[in-house]
């Protein structure tokens, strides 16, 4: 009876892998993914080992390829770990882009209104303040309305990315804009643009630091602990005497505040200007970083600096080999797809009808 | 196991592969660019092709201009770059471009110029052009050019067309004198635009005296749906004539839907509106591809900005639909056409408008202390405002009177 009714196979829970299993799989999905991509080179007629090698090359050839793929590596690194603590709490912040636009906002104003009467350093770390308080400031916001009234976070902090763009819109048009009707916010003055180290603007000194920060805050502080707690069960935290309202609220402002920074490192470092694409999706980008980093902080950089190189080196791709722009984001796709499918299986199995029998003794 | 192992194998035969492809492709290139003959040429553009307009018009260009260059013997390779607003990725595609080993590299776009600045410096060799802008050319760097084109001529034969449609109109006692009114969607109240839409309201006043015009802003130079709901409500306003500038079609098939006429910009839209859509007017950016590339080539360097109109053949005009056009367009348009190519004709003539009930005597151009604010550069002389004027003044729009007979419905900054 029990077989009969059996669909053809089913997903169970791996209760345990090793560490060299799951590497495995890992490896096999980056494997998978790279023929698949290859498949779709053939499709168009190019030779999918130039494709690669182009892809390669363009973000790892030349030290200005180098450059701009840890340029693209940087804000991947620092919003992924500025929405780890929020996913280790099972708190959904899906709003860095916003909060990384507000802090961009933070600092703009700064850069505009000050670069002329404070010196440098101290404009810069102003404007990294700025950019961390006002990044912290946006995530406040559906973090009190979660701890308060049980907000769907989700949502909440998806909208206000909305918000927070329609804000740097109307900056650019307005009060901002440089020449009138132009909608654009002027370059700002090189004091209030971050120095470049090796080439490339000190971002990613600061995201380098905060890799250490995070890992030590999770792992090692009070707080982190607190979180893990509340992220395996609220009620536990409760019984356990922490207050639930008041570690989500702390940990959107650390998430909010990093967002910020970023921000700020992309606005000052990278744009030295303001406009309304300032996050230009890294926000999402940065929830898989985080997810296919396990929420472990060194393997975010690794993870961060491939995708910065499929990024790169995709783009080249399509300058050297004419293939169509979408091709870039059709091989990005596959990669990340490929990547998540591993996790999947890495933590789920698939079970075939003919030992379902067996499957159901066992439990 | 034997699975594992399988995996295993297939790991190291990809990454094998990669290997000789990372080394493989290496010697590919120099042969490439070594090849007598070739420039390598980079476009940096705010959309792409599908939107059968902006950008669309310049792809099209460069496929015009490879084809005049190889019949000279000189073999452009492009490499476009799409999709790039502003900011940092505008810097690093015009980065790649220059590594890339391009001569030239244009970027398509108004708000792509201060990214492009950022990267010039670095690349002395390679000339970068700011299409639209005004910043590159007043620079200190030599490698650093704009250009336009004379658009407002275009823009006012196209009002020529639809002045004719709206007088015959008139004349069958379709409308009253005073219901010829004009609709126009413009993207923001910016110097470019009004320009625009002052030179074609001049060019309908030229053969419809009665006409009048209203003005919709819509706060985006590209939203489909704005576009729409601003032609609608200039429809609703009782405007029988809707032109546009802005990168949608939705203006015209708005029109269509209410029954009245448009002319675009751009891009042909007779097919999106065959109803409605007369004629319209773009840029042909062939010739100035052709000048730069060709004198870079030719190891020179060409001039810090550019304007040509139709005269030098940088203005074209789109197929004219017969079937709905006034009869004898066609000749009044080339009628006029050949006057403003051979200077009879001024487009911004100050006897055919007023400001605030006064003929204008003096206006300055331009900025260049850089607080926004002209300060130098006069633009009227001998009974003319020359508009994109250079050499001389500069190829970047500056005319920003609101003429009488205009009606600025909103603004949009």
């Amino acid at each position: 009876m029990h077989n009969q009714r059996a669909p053809l196979f089913h997903l169970a829970k791996r209760t345990s892998l090793s560490p060299a299993r799951a590497w495995t799989i890992r490896l096999a999905s980056f494997v998978v993914a790279i023929l698949i991509g290859g498949l779709i080179f053939l499709l168009l007629g190019d030779d999918p080992v130039s494709a690669y090698g182009a892809i390669i090359t363009g973000s790892l050839g030349k030290k200005v390829a180098i450059r701009q793929t840890v340029k693209i590596a940087v804000p991947l690194l620092g919003t992924a770990l500025a929405i780890a603590p929020c996913f280790k709490m099972r708190f959904w912040n899906i709003g860095a882009e916003g909060q990384i636009t507000a802090g961009a906002i933070g600092a703009t104003f700064f850069a505009l209104n000050y670069y002329d009467k404070l010196p440098s350093p101290v404009l810069l770390i102003v404007m990294g303040l700025a950019g961390a308080v006002c990044g912290a400031f946006w995530a406040f916001i559906p973090a009190f309305f979660k701890a308060r009234w049980g907000t769907n976070e989700t949502l909440f902090t998806l909208m206000m990315n909305y918000i927070v763009i329609g804000l740097v819109k109307w900056l650019q048009g307005g009060p901002w804009e440089g020449k009138p009707g132009s909608q654009i916010i002027p370059n700002f003055a090189s004091s209030a643009v971050l120095p470049k180290v090796f080439g490339i603007h000190c971002g990613w000194i600061i995201v380098l630091i905060l890799t250490i920060f995070i890992y030590v805050y999770m792992r090692y502080s009070k707080h982190g602990y607190e979180i893990a707690v509340v992220g395996e069960s609220e009620n536990t935290a409760r019984y356990a005497g922490m207050s639930v309202a008041r570690i989500t609220i702390r940990t959107m402002l650390l998430s909010g505040a990093i967002s910020g920074l970023v921000g700020y490192m992309v606005a000052s470092g990278a744009n030295m200007t303001l406009y309304y694409s300032v996050a230009d999706g890294v926000g999402f980008t940065a929830i898989t970083v985080a997810w296919l980093a396990q929420l472990n902080p060194f393997a975010m950089i690794a993870i961060s600096f491939l995708l910065a190189i499929l990024d790169k080196g995709a783009s080249t791709l399509q300058t050297v080999m004419n293939v169509p722009a979408s091709i870039s984001d059709i091989i990005t796709g596959i990669f990340l797809f490929c990547m998540l499918a591993s996790e999947f299986f890495i933590n789920y199995r698939l079970v075939f009808r003919h030992d379902s029998g067996k499957e159901a003794v066992s439990e | 196991m034997k699975k594992l192992i399988a995996i295993l194998l297939a790991v190291v035969m990809v990454f094998a592969l990669c290997a000789c492809g990372g080394g493989g492709s290496e010697p590919a290139k120099p042969d490439d660019s070594a090849e007598k003959g070739t420039i390598k040429a980079g476009l940096v553009c705010i959309g792409d092709e599908n939107d059968q307009g902006y950008t669309y018009n310049f792809i099209r260009a460069t496929e015009t201009a490879k084809e005049a260059l190889a019949k000279e013997g000189i073999n452009v390779e492009w490499v476009i770059k799409y999709n790039l607003i502003e900011g940092d990725p505008v810097a690093v595609a015009n980065e790649e471009l220059a590594e890339e080993g391009c001569s030239v590299i244009f970027n398509n776009s108004y708000g792509q110029e201060p990214a492009m600045l950022t990267i010039a410096p670095d690349y002395p060799n390679v000339q970068f052009v700011g299409c639209t802008n005004e910043g590159s050319w007043k620079d200190d760097l030599d490698n650093t050019h704009n250009a336009f084109a004379r658009i407002q001529e275009g823009r006012y034969v196209a009002g020529v067309v639809a002045g004719m449609k709206l007088q015959e109109m008139i004349d069958n006692g379709d409308i009253k004198a005073d219901e010829a009114v004009i609709g126009y969607v413009g993207a923001y109240s910016f110097a470019e635009v009004i320009s625009g839409f002052t030179a074609y309201y001049l060019g309908a006043k030229s053969v419809c005296p009665s006409v009048t015009m209203k003005v919709q802003f819509v706060g985006s130079w590209s939203d489909a749906t704005l576009e729409a709901n601003a032609a609608q409500a200039l429809c609703d306003a009782g405007c029988v004539m809707i032109s546009q500038h802005s990168d949608n079609t939705t203006p015209a098939t708005t029109a269509e839907k209410n029954g009245v006429f448009h002319t675009g910009y751009n891009a042909d839209m007779m097919a999106a509106a065959p109803k409605a859509s007369i004629i319209s007017t773009r840029i042909d950016w062939t010739n100035f591809f052709v000048y730069a590339i060709k004198t870079v080539y030719n190891g020179g360097n060409f001039e810090p900005d550019y304007c040509k109109g139709f005269a030098e053949g940088d203005i074209a005009m789109t197929t004219l639909n017969e079937d709905i056009c006034a009869a004898g367009t066609k000749e009044k348009m080339e009628e006029v056409i050949a006057k403003i190519k051979s200077g009879e004709l001024e487009v911004f003539d100050t006897s055919t408008f007023t400001v605030d009930g006064k003929t204008i005597d003096s206006y300055t151009a331009i900025d260049m202390t850089g607080d926004f604010v002209p300060d130098e550069g006069e633009a009227v002389w001998d009974g003319a405002f020359h508009e994109s004027y250079y050499p001389g003044l500069m190829s970047a729009p500056y005319f920003a009177l609101r003429i009488d007979g205009i009606e600025w419905l909103n603004e949009a900054y």
